[in-house]
């Protein structure tokens, strides 16, 4: 293992389904040495690529859990983090950009910059991730590298340079021409293990010259070196490298890479692509929040022997048990070593440390700042910050998007739902988009997160992996109630039935509560309701909150004010306090004018500029308001206020309204009444059950 | 509500002869940085919405986070004014009829202004009354963009109100008395208006209304804190 920082390398791979990035990351494994066959994605060898180890995965051909791995080339450790392609799960490509110093961009050069590589590329740019881009497929009928280049320019913004040419296109691609040396690279059958470099092709020297000036151009903006070089015709490849990883590093250039995974072409020149011009952990700030001096922000170093400061940015069951994958900002840990959770401040010894390949693992005694390793059995949940113990940090939590659908489970039989239990438990702590709980009214268990294939996607594992007979419902609103007007109440509970009676009797007034949920008042005078039958009363109302009269839905909102009342010296007890209180809140709810209120969500909806239009019209459609829209030349950032019960299916709605093209993101704001058709039809709807 | 116009900065224009700026016509705010210009087209703003007009704030410098922002802080010292007893209610009455839009990154242009007006009338029905456009760059633009600003004003049927960023060193002031970046296209703009701090406190000044003569009453004193008029 190379110990030196420098000579590492954190990278992602990150693209549209289908692009092939699964068996791109393949091949870097098996050109390194990690793997010594090839499989894939939908392998006919039925065995698969090695990044995709849940069994769901390979069955899809789509990569659901990002699996780390790593790999040495030319002196260099290249830790990989594959990352799905589907936009329910970019919640796993948000947590790889965390800790990756550097990503890769796999577009298709048939497909070019489809929808997903345009939302995986903003999530990079809001995670400030340096590019490179590699056109897969080249290899495919109607690739075309230069179209997918010019799309990187006009839809992504990138100033995507070109690294090499292709030898000949779809079927008869055959290698690529390295601008910078000015070599052809042919990869020799079977599997482009060996690399035939030759002078480029006639024919294709005047495009590879034009192309090298594009290159040299863009290369000398970030060197003045270089453009002195170029002016005295003494270029030299160093200088070349050296510019554009200036110019990558500082995220204003995007060196772009050809070839065919699939067909064994252009993935070392990738590699040593990585090596060149993606950063090392010391190229890149990484910051903390002091949590003892009020969050202030501390520069981390990426020095080995400083404390240290480490992020669980991923949990995992795995064959070995429970995975907790770790970036390691600053300090190193060893095997033998206590760190500490700053969250709940749970000491850990740290037992196994291990580096992991795919499903496989290989143990290591020591790692260090800018590592990626695994820990065994930590009690911890995805986000946790871990120190020596010495500070008190917090790395700066990752952007998770708020789940935005909700679905009722059900079980079969008990083992079922002991399964559905263990699997929950699990898939909450892997993945902060997925919650659930169980509703305290009908005791069912739901289940939330990012999208309608994110939760099918729980359903089906817990069925396959856990063996749960699973059965789900439809979406559901949490509505609320409250009171509208003032009204007053006056009630006696009078029970006599043989034996001790039952007595007490509360009068005073609800009305509405502008902020807060509930509000008791205590104006008693003259001990009408002896003290120790106050809290009784309180607890009455309180139990009338949870389930409210009109649509049986919680009541927030209301302020009960108790002025006066009676007790009977012997028949009063908290019993019948509280009784009397419940039935004062019947006597009064429906007279202080009860209405529904629904959740309202904030939407974020950025899409390209083109779509506009219709995504503004989806929105009036299901009763939004539209707050504001911002422009940034390309995209459109559009907010808008929209009730939840209009939001179910949205994200497939929008999908095909934008081709794909949007995202958005949303979050509860606040809660307002429903329109009268709706809580006529809410109305209806809870007498008939 | 109707009380907000008692401390609208617009009270000017009741000493004006149309009393409002009209559909179909431009009017500028002027003033030098840091003074108040976007508060006090958020007041031009508040005040066409509490008379249940229908708004749209276009911001060439601020996201939309900051404008809203600056309406949510100007809305707090309206609505302790008003004394309003359902404060949720009226915000959300006033956002209704507002809509921000922002273009970043030198992302404007007043055909994409006016695609995006089209947009929002033929895909959820706002039509607005009155559009605000704060950050405008009055000296990089020419005359003609101004001319298509009047062009869509009158297509549109709405009223534009932009903010002008005068400069302490340039004193150029017309014949008309309009003081430099509106000196050479005051003509195109039916009320002209500057904010101006003076030793005595902040005030609203009438510089133009149509083709009237202004007498050197058309003022109004403003609170600096809340851009209140005062009495």
């Amino acid at each position: 293992m190379v110990s030196d920082t420098k000579y590492l390398r954190n990278i992602g791979i990150s693209a549209h389904i289908d692009s092939g990035k699964t068996t791109l990351t393949e091949r870097i494994l098996f050109y390194t040495k990690r793997i010594f066959a090839v499989h894939e994605v939908r392998g006919k060898d039925g065995i698969g690529a090695k990044m995709d180890s849940m069994e769901l995965e390979k069955e899809r051909g789509i990569t659901i859990s990002s699996a780390a791995t790593y790999c040495q080339w030319k002196e260099h450790n290249i830790n990989i983090i594959d990352t799905p392609g589907h936009v329910d799960f970019t919640i796993e490509v948000e947590r790889a950009l965390r800790v990756l110093d550097g990503s890769i961009l796999v577009l298709c050069a048939v497909g070019g910059v489809q929808s997903q590589s345009i939302t995986v590329d903003r999530q990079m740019n809001r995670n400030h991730i340096p590019r490179m881009a590699f056109i897969n497929k080249c290899d495919r009928a109607g690739s075309d590298p230069y179209r997918v280049v010019d799309q990187l320019r006009k839809r992504l913004n990138h100033n995507a340079i070109l690294m090499q040419t292709p030898i000949g296109l779809e079927g008869n691609f055959s290698g690529v021409i390295d601008l910078i040396s000015m070599k052809a690279f042919y990869f020799e059958e079977p599997f482009g293990e060996d690399i035939k470099i030759e002078s480029i092709p006639p024919s294709l020297v005047n495009e590879a010259m034009e192309k090298r000036e594009e290159l040299l151009d863009a290369a000398a903006m970030f060197s003045d070196e270089l453009t002195e070089a170029i002016l005295e015709d003494r270029v030299t490849e160093d200088l070349i490298h050296e510019a554009i990883r200036k110019g990558t590093i500082a995220r204003e250039l995007t060196p772009v890479f050809i070839g065919s995974a699939y067909k064994n072409i252009g993935v070392q020149p990738l590699l040593d692509g990585i090596i060149h011009y993606m950063p090392s952990p010391i190229d890149v700030e990484n910051t903390a929040f002091d949590i003892d001096q009020e969050e202030k922000i501390i520069s981390l170093t990426s020095e080995s022997n400083a404390p240290l400061v480490a992020l669980a940015f991923k949990l995992e069951i795995s064959p070995y048990g429970q995975l907790t994958y770790l970036r390691i900002y600053q300090g190193s840990i060893e095997k033998g070593d206590t760190i500490m959770n700053t969250r709940n401040k749970n000491k850990i010894k740290v037992g196994r440390l291990a580096k992991m390949h795919a499903d496989e693992m290989e143990e290591i005694s020591k790692a260090s700042a800018g590592d990626i390793v695994a820990l065994f059995g930590v009690d911890c949940f995805s986000g946790d910050t871990f120190t020596d113990g010495s500070l008190n940090y917090a790395l700066k939590s990752m952007v998770i998007p708020e789940p935005v659908i909700s679905l009722k489970i059900s079980t079969k039989d008990n083992k079922s739902n002991n399964n559905v239990a263990k699997a929950l438990n699990r898939f909450v702590r892997e993945d902060p988009t997925f919650t659930s709980r169980v509703d305290e009214e009908s005791g069912q268990t739901i289940i939330s997160g990012m999208g309608e294939l994110h939760l099918e996607i729980y359903v089906e594992r817990m069925k396959r992996e856990f063996g749960a007979q699973v059965e789900t419902g439809i979406p559901q609103v949490a509505y609320r109630e409250t009171i509208s007007g003032k009204a007053e109440f006056n009630y006696v509970h009078k029970k006599q039935t043989g034996g001790a009676g039952q007595y007490g009797k509360v009068a005073g007034f609800m009305e509405p509560l502008e902020e807060g949920h509930y509000e008791f008042i205590n104006q008693i005078k003259g001990g009408v309701i002896p003290t120790e039958y106050v809290p009784a009363v309180d607890k009455g109302f309180q139990s009338c909150l949870k389930k409210g009269i009109l649509i049986g839905f919680p009541v927030l909102g209301i302020k009960i004010t108790v002025n006066d009342g009676q007790y009977h010296p012997v028949d009063s007890s908290e019993k019948a306090f509280s009784q009397a209180a419940i039935g004062a809140f019947k006597q009064a709810y429906f007279k202080a004018k009860p209405i529904i209120l629904e959740p309202i969500m904030k939407i974020s909806i950025e899409c390209p500029s083109e779509f506009q239009g219709s995504v503004m019209s989806s929105i009036n459609q299901r009763r939004g308001t539209i707050i504001s829209s911002a422009e940034d030349g390309i995209f459109t950032a559009v907010e808008a206020e929209v009730p939840l019960a209009e939001m179910f299916g949205y994200a497939t709605v929008l999908r095909s309204l934008t081709q794909g093209k949007a995202e958005f993101t949303m979050e509860f704001t606040k809660y307002l009444k429903v329109p009268k058709s709706l809580e006529d039809e809410l109305i209806a709807k809870h007498k008939k059950v | 509500m109707e009380k907000y116009l008692n401390i609208s900065p617009l009270k000017i224009l009741e000493k004006s002869n149309h009393k409002e700026l009209g559909k179909g016509n431009l009017g500028v705010v002027i003033s030098r940085a840091g003074v108040g210009k976007t508060s006090c087209l958020i007041h031009v703003a508040l005040d066409r919405l509490f008379r249940k007009g229908k708004v749209i704030h276009v911001s060439l410098k601020d996201t939309p986070e900051k404008v809203i922002s600056y309406y949510n802080f100007i809305y707090v010292d309206v609505f302790n004014y008003l004394d309003l007893e359902n404060e949720q209610e009226a915000k959300d009455f006033l956002d209704k009829n507002k809509i921000i839009l922002a273009y970043l990154k030198e992302s404007f242009g007043i055909d994409k202004l006016s695609e995006n007006l089209k947009n929002l009338a033929e895909n959820i029905s706002f039509t607005p009354d009155t559009v605000i456009i704060d950050g405008f760059d009055f000296e990089g633009s020419g005359r003609n963009i101004f001319e298509k600003f009047k062009e869509m004003a009158n297509e549109f049927q709405v009223e534009i109100w932009f903010s002008a960023l005068s400069h302490r060193h340039i004193n150029k002031v017309n014949e008309r008395g309009i003081p430099f970046p509106c000196s050479d296209l005051d003509d195109l703009f039916k009320l002209i208006i500057q904010l101006q701090p003076t030793q005595e406190g902040l005030f609203l000044k009438l510089l133009k209304d149509n083709n009237i003569k202004i007498s050197p009453d058309f003022i109004v004193k403003l609170n600096p804190d809340n851009f209140f008029a005062v009495e």
